[in-house]
């Protein structure tokens, strides 16, 4: 009694070799299987193996084999289990009645009033009336499905993704650059590089196993980060070029001139696989070092060492993220970023490339099967040879198949505003948190006639709005592939039950065919895994041609595959890391990748008077996702992240206003005000504020401003006012 | 609508749903087969595809053993040496994935992880510096957790130097989570005890890397062996981590490496914010109870002294048996306090090394004297002696309740923090043993006069009720002046423990604060002020009563409010924390 070595409590936290190369695991947790899939957050798309034990998760760890992640994952990967279990989960349809008040329906109920009413607003405003809101969220076949059901089988013309919001800028950069969208790497790039060149990206909290593969690069490489903000990369970089917002192009059309003055281009490669060249090295000649130090307020002799650094690594890679797509001009600015690669010859070699760095988990399959701006398989809805061919595979009739591509998210927004759309479909993305000046997107979306959000928790911002939530099984809860960052592709399974009536967003849309009288269109399309296999003969002959991969098995046991895998050619080696261009032909048709090019413009809503601040925004944690929907439902997540909304200041500017570290204080725009802690820290520059994206009131700031080729959002620079409250 | 198969459809998806394992393509091609459909080939179901045990021998080991080979020490620590974390600050970009991982690999509880991850930043305009700190138990070489723990629930692994916690030896008193400066042990309120890192000790005597080592991403934690007379140089020299406790005080193990000159202005991202911290009810109430059972029975020693024996004789058996009950009644909420309470016995065995375990031996003498001390009046009237209560026995009493007060003195003095420093601990302590001594004294002596009607209490009363209202006015005051006299700190210019918990008294918990210094102002100086100018007639108290009770009352609101501030306000020195 007086003295207890061992009971009920030590036995608590006993630790027993768990089988399965896992290593010693909690005994309470041993599992009796365990199953591999990708992870559901991030494009880097690690995979996580879960422990089993009766059939149920129990636990999870990183897979040690796998080459993305060889056995490292963020916190959001380590607590992904968690998140399935939250207490607002959807678990049964809701249907708002006339007085306001929502109940819990069947799904016959549901699907019924859910057909019932889109048809009436179609018979009533026409075929552009309905329109559907997807995500980069969802494995490539139940994107592909709900592609094909809303286009061929529901007759919709408009719909777009959250992808929008994060890839739409690189998707177009490539497309006209390379020929298609076709981000040229392979993870192992950055362990070859001599220089790695971060351009608004922040890996070590944004991508932290991405991260992991610049440390362990044995070559010494000089790491350059351009990013206005010291990051945690910044701090680790061997040079940071903290410019001002939105000047990057400028760079690095002030880093061409420089390069092509000095001879110090890869003339052989430029000649003959590049086309463009005299007009574009004529055209930077403008940009002297004076005018590009004006643009950027950085020190000139900063930017003759970037171009020294750049020239004098054999293999340099450029990577970007949403620092360069996030932006009004983020297509020309991720283009002055291809260029330098063109330049100087490097892509298609190990350590090379301009290499943008995804966002969602499927971002990439949304890209290519979305059946939003691209017809399924990265077609072209305007080429009548694209809609034979996919309406051949789907035995459908090919006047089915829109001849145009979707209109775009703001545009999606804008018809609802000028009431041409009534009716919209959101999967698995929150638009009333995430979308860009809030405020407004919460009145668009009021305006609908019938809002339709499927989606794992019926608590999102946009949930809360639906007039008809229908409950979704969540990852882990349903089978299905991801393609990641670099354009591998990995599978996910069902290792958890879903709760009450939640369906898998795949049996969803089946339903919905069904209920729709459109069933029989997708009569072959009976599971995920028949899915794929109509995917792979949609990829036949283009550039992520997968026909090569027979099935999930396959792609399980090579440790996922990266397209392009076409039929007949020799299978990729287990865990192969392949680039692209290695032969220098891109997908134009005569093979050469372009220059392309235009005047930098200055930053839309610039700081003034009233508003004597640029607004930066982005990732706060690596345990912080978007909008948090899952994340915020892990009580360790919840540890590593601060709660309330705070905006980073630099202590000059806190002085000069009275803001006191930790006090409150409040930001305006012209389009809102919100309340935050003020963080005063030297990791934002004087005259610029940062705050992180994830907190609800952020985006009731953020200006309405998009890039006209891509028409992503631009997140990251608008005008505000802080002041102490 | 019209709809084929209707409802049915949806039942069957949600049959398949429900399977646990198995996807919906198997079903969904029965279905169609059902329905007359022809599905393409079935693949493998997702139970097929889980992994099982085939071989358990083979995989019996650890499939990341070859990642982290390099962060383990080739051979276990010899003579003066242990395990030791070591962190290179340079390779931390701050992804957290050890404090996930700590959870998962470890099996904790919902919210629990034994590692944290703060934020150091600085640096000056050319320059901004963004550090993150991971930090767990460093193992100390002189562990306060196991000095302070009362039951001994802490032991020092002689061969690795793993300070290990004892589960089920534990009770669940949280002082080791007082006493460690690192924040290392982790309450838990479902199990009613405190848990912390064991370093992984069973992963590594397998070999095994400890789970945060096996889940950084950038390899910025490692084992190594260290040498115990390097940890006391380096610890004395305050070689640690900047924004850290000073090391020199227990000596942890953990290293911090960094190639980088880290600037001067480094300051934890939490060095601003101030946070109220848990009350800690219990403790509250027993520290204020026992102080005011002390304070009883030592005014009424010190009132003996010049008071007649008779008069004593009259007012003794309400005041010693109040005070008795007052001191009861703290013990019986200490208990309240504990996690598991059942094993409060077991405090004893801290003797040696625990101000808890003094402290509750102390008080627990005390108690069992103070029961003899008032059962003697009424003992003693059964025996011919006829129940005068020995003197000494008065001041043992008073003496060992003098001693548990300087045990609980000691018990805050010992977590050194800045706010329960000794001197100031024992001003505070002792003031509140008068305050409310002299309050209860008073009540004793009213109740007493008002009930018995017997002139000798009248007398008494207008003898000395006015000394003690002015006692009671003096050491009211002074303990409400002294108390004022802190928010001094607020005129600091740097954020010093101090400072910080004088923002919170005057922030976060001023309604706390007013509340206290109100109720310390009516009870310790106005309403004995009021007693003592209303000059009550002899045989008329009984109209006292209510100002008494008043008097009584403010009092002891007035000393709760200022023991919950102790504990709500007070501010430690800790790792570095996050924005």
């Amino acid at each position: 009694m007086l003295r207890q070595r061992d009971g009920r409590l030590t036995r608590d936290l006993a630790r027993t070799p768990g089988g399965f190369g896992l290593g010693q695991v909690p005994a309470r947790r041993k599992p009796d299987a365990t199953a591999d899939l990708v992870c559901g957050y991030c494009s880097i798309g690690c995979r996580l193996t879960v422990h089993l034990k009766d059939g149920a998760p129990v636990n999870l760890t990183p897979a040690p084999a796998y080459p993305v992640n060889l056995g490292a994952a963020c916190p959001k990967g380590w607590e992904a289990l968690t998140v399935l279990d939250a207490p607002d989960r959807a678990s049964a349809p809701l249907l708002r009645r006339p007085g306001g008040s929502r109940r819990p329906v069947s799904w016959d109920a549901a699907l019924r009033t859910m057909v019932e009413r889109f048809k009436t607003i179609r018979a009533r405003h026409g075929a552009e009336s309905l329109a559907f809101l997807g995500t980069g969220q969802m494995p490539t076949e139940e994107m592909a499905l709900l592609g094909a059901l809303a286009k061929f089988g529901m007759g919709m013309l408009h719909g777009d993704g959250n992808t929008r919001q994060c890839m739409a800028t690189s998707v177009v950069a490539y497309k006209q650059a390379f020929g298609f969208d076709a981000p040229p790497y392979t993870y192992r790039d950055l362990e070859e590089s001599d220089v790695v060149v971060f351009v608004g990206a922040n890996p070590c909290i944004a991508h932290p196993v991405l991260w992991e593969r610049v440390l362990r690069n044995r070559r010494d490489p000089a790491v350059v980060v351009v990013d206005p903000r010291f990051t945690e990369t910044a701090m680790q970089a061997t040079q940071h070029l903290p410019l001002r917002p939105k000047s990057d192009q400028s760079l690095f059309y002030g880093l061409a001139r420089i390069l092509i003055e000095r001879g110090r281009i890869d003339a052989e490669y430029v000649g003959a696989h590049t086309r463009g060249y005299e007009p574009y090295a004529a055209w930077v000649r403008q940009f002297t070092l004076d005018r590009v130090a004006a643009d950027t307020g950085l020190d000139p002799r900063e930017i003759e060492r970037l171009a020294e650094t750049v020239h004098a690594g054999e293999r340099v890679s450029f990577w970007w993220t949403m620092g360069v797509n996030q932006s009004y001009q983020g297509v020309r600015t991720a283009q002055a970023v291809i260029n330098l690669a063109l330049l100087t010859g490097n892509v298609g070699r190990p350590g090379t490339g301009a290499n943008s760095i995804t966002g969602q988990c499927n971002a990439m399959g949304s890209r290519l099967f979305s059946n939003t701006t691209n017809l399924l398989g990265g077609h072209d809805f305007a080429d009548a040879g694209h809609r034979a061919k996919v309406a051949g595979v789907l035995g459908i009739d090919p006047e089915r198949i829109p001849r145009r591509p979707s209109l775009a998210y703001h545009d999606i927004v804008k018809g609802i505003l000028e009431e041409r759309i009534k009716g919209l479909w959101i999967v698995a993305t929150n638009t009333a948190h995430s979308w860009i000046n809030q405020s407004q997107a919460r009145d668009v979306l009021g305006r609908l006639d019938f809002l339709v959000v499927q989606d794992m928790y019926a608590s999102t911002e946009t949930a809360r709005m639906a007039d008809l939530v229908l409950p979704a099984a969540a990852w882990g809860e349903k089978d299905g592939t991801f393609i990641n960052s670099e354009r591998r592709i990995g599978t996910i399974r069902k290792v958890a039950a879903a709760p009450g009536e939640a369906l898998a967003d795949f049996a969803v849309f089946k339903l919905v065919a069904d209920y729709w009288g459109c069933g029989d269109m997708f009569r072959a399309w009976t599971s995920p895994e028949a899915v794929f296999q109509i995917l792979k003969r949609l990829s036949a002959g283009q550039p992520c041609d997968i026909t090569g991969i027979a099935d999930y098995a396959m792609l399980d046991e090579h440790g996922g595959i990266q397209w392009p895998c076409p039929a007949g050619g020799p299978p990729p080696a287990p865990g192969a890391e392949r680039r692209l261009f290695e032969d220098g032909r891109f997908h134009h048709a005569d093979g050469r990748a372009r220059f392309l090019f235009e005047s930098p413009r200055p930053l839309p809503e610039p700081p003034g008077e009233r508003y004597p601040f640029v607004l930066l925004t982005g990732r706060g944690t690596a345990a912080q996702w978007h909008t948090q929907t899952r994340t915020a439902k892990s009580a360790v997540l919840r540890k590593l992240y601060p709660h309330e909304p705070y905006v980073e200041i630099n202590p000059a500017d806190a002085r000069a206003l009275g803001i006191r570290p930790h006090g409150r204080v409040e930001v305006r725009s012209r389009r809102g005000r919100i309340r935050a802690t003020a963080f005063v820290t030297r990791s934002v520059q004087p005259g610029h504020l940062f705050a992180p994206m994830h907190y609800e009131e952020t985006n009731r700031l953020t200006d309405a401003v998009f890039d006209p080729y891509s028409s992503q959002p631009s997140y990251k620079a608008c005008a505000v006012a802080v002041g102490p409250v | 609508m019209a709809n084929p198969r209707g409802g049915a459809l949806v039942d069957e998806y949600l049959r398949m749903q429900r399977q646990p394992g198995t996807a919906v393509d198997r079903s969904a091609h029965a279905l169609d087969a059902a329905a007359g459909g022809s599905g393409s080939t079935p693949g493998a179901t997702a139970v097929d595809r889980f992994a099982r045990a085939h071989d358990e021998a083979a995989e019996a080991g650890a499939a990341l053993a070859g990642r982290y080979s390099a962060l383990m020490p080739a051979t276990p620590p010899g003579a003066g040496q242990q395990y030791a974390f070591e962190v290179d600050l340079d390779a931390c970009s701050g992804c957290k994935s050890c404090v996930a991982a700590c959870h998962a690999l470890n099996g904790l509880e919902d919210d629990e992880s034994w590692r944290d991850v703060g934020l150091l930043h600085g640096g000056d305009g050319g320059r901004a510096v963004v550090q993150h700190v991971t930090t767990a138990c460093h193992h100390c070489l002189d562990p306060a957790c196991m000095h302070a723990c009362p039951v001994d629930a802490y032991e020092k692994d002689p061969a690795t130097g793993i300070v290990k916690h004892l589960d089920d030896q534990c009770f669940g008193c949280r002082y080791c989570t007082l006493a460690c400066p690192y924040d290392a042990p982790k309450y838990s309120a479902a199990k009613g005890i405190v848990r912390k890192c064991d370093m992984c000790g069973d992963r590594l005597a397998e070999g095994e890397a400890p789970a945060c080592v096996q889940s950084c991403p950038g390899e910025a934690i490692r084992i190594r062996v260290v040498d115990a007379e390097q940890v006391v140089e380096e610890s004395e020299t305050n070689l640690f981590v900047p924004g850290a406790p000073e090391p020199a005080v227990t000596l942890p193990t953990t290293s911090y490496r960094t190639a980088r000159a880290l600037p001067r202005n480094l300051i934890p991202a939490d060095y601003y914010s101030v946070h109220p911290k848990a009350p800690h009810w219990p403790l509250i109430l027993m520290l204020a109870l026992t102080q005011m059972s002390v304070g009883v029975f030592v005014v009424e020693q010190v009132l003996g002294l010049t008071a007649p024996s008779a008069l004593m004789a009259s007012i003794r058996p309400l005041n010693s048996t109040s005070a008795l009950v007052f001191g009861l009644l703290a013990l019986a909420v200490s208990v309240l306090h504990l996690g598991r309470p059942q094993y409060a016995f077991r405090a004893v065995i801290g003797l040696r090394h625990s101000w808890l375990s003094r402290e509750i031996v102390a008080f627990g003498l005390f108690a069992g004297l103070a029961v003899a001390y008032a059962a003697w009046p009424w003992a003693g009237a059964r025996f011919p002696s006829g129940g005068a209560v020995p003197p000494w026995l008065g001041w043992t009493v008073s003496g060992v309740g003098m001693a548990g007060i300087g045990c609980s003195v000691m018990v805050y003095q010992f977590t050194r923090r800045d706010f329960w420093n000794g001197w100031s601990t024992g001003c505070r302590f002792l003031l509140t043993a008068a305050v409310l001594g002299l309050a209860a004294a008073w009540v004793s002596l009213t109740v007493t006069a008002a009930w018995t009607e017997s002139a000798a209490s009248s007398a008494a009363l207008s003898r000395y009720g006015p000394a003690l209202c002015r006692a009671l006015i003096a050491a009211a005051a002074l303990k409400l002046v002294f108390e004022a006299a802190f928010f001094r700190h607020l005129a600091a210019r740097s954020t010093t423990s101090l400072k910080r918990t004088a923002l919170l008294m005057s922030g976060a918990l001023s309604h706390v604060t007013a509340a206290r210094f109100a109720a310390g102002v009516v009870g310790g100086v106005a309403m004995p002020g009021l007693v003592l100018a209303s000059r009550t007639p002899p045989g008329q108290e009984a109209v006292l009563a209510p100002f008494v009770a008043l008097l009584f009352a403010a009092c002891l609101v007035g000393e709760l409010f200022e023991r919950y501030l102790f504990f709500a306000a007070v501010a430690s020195a800790k790792m570095p924390g996050g924005v």
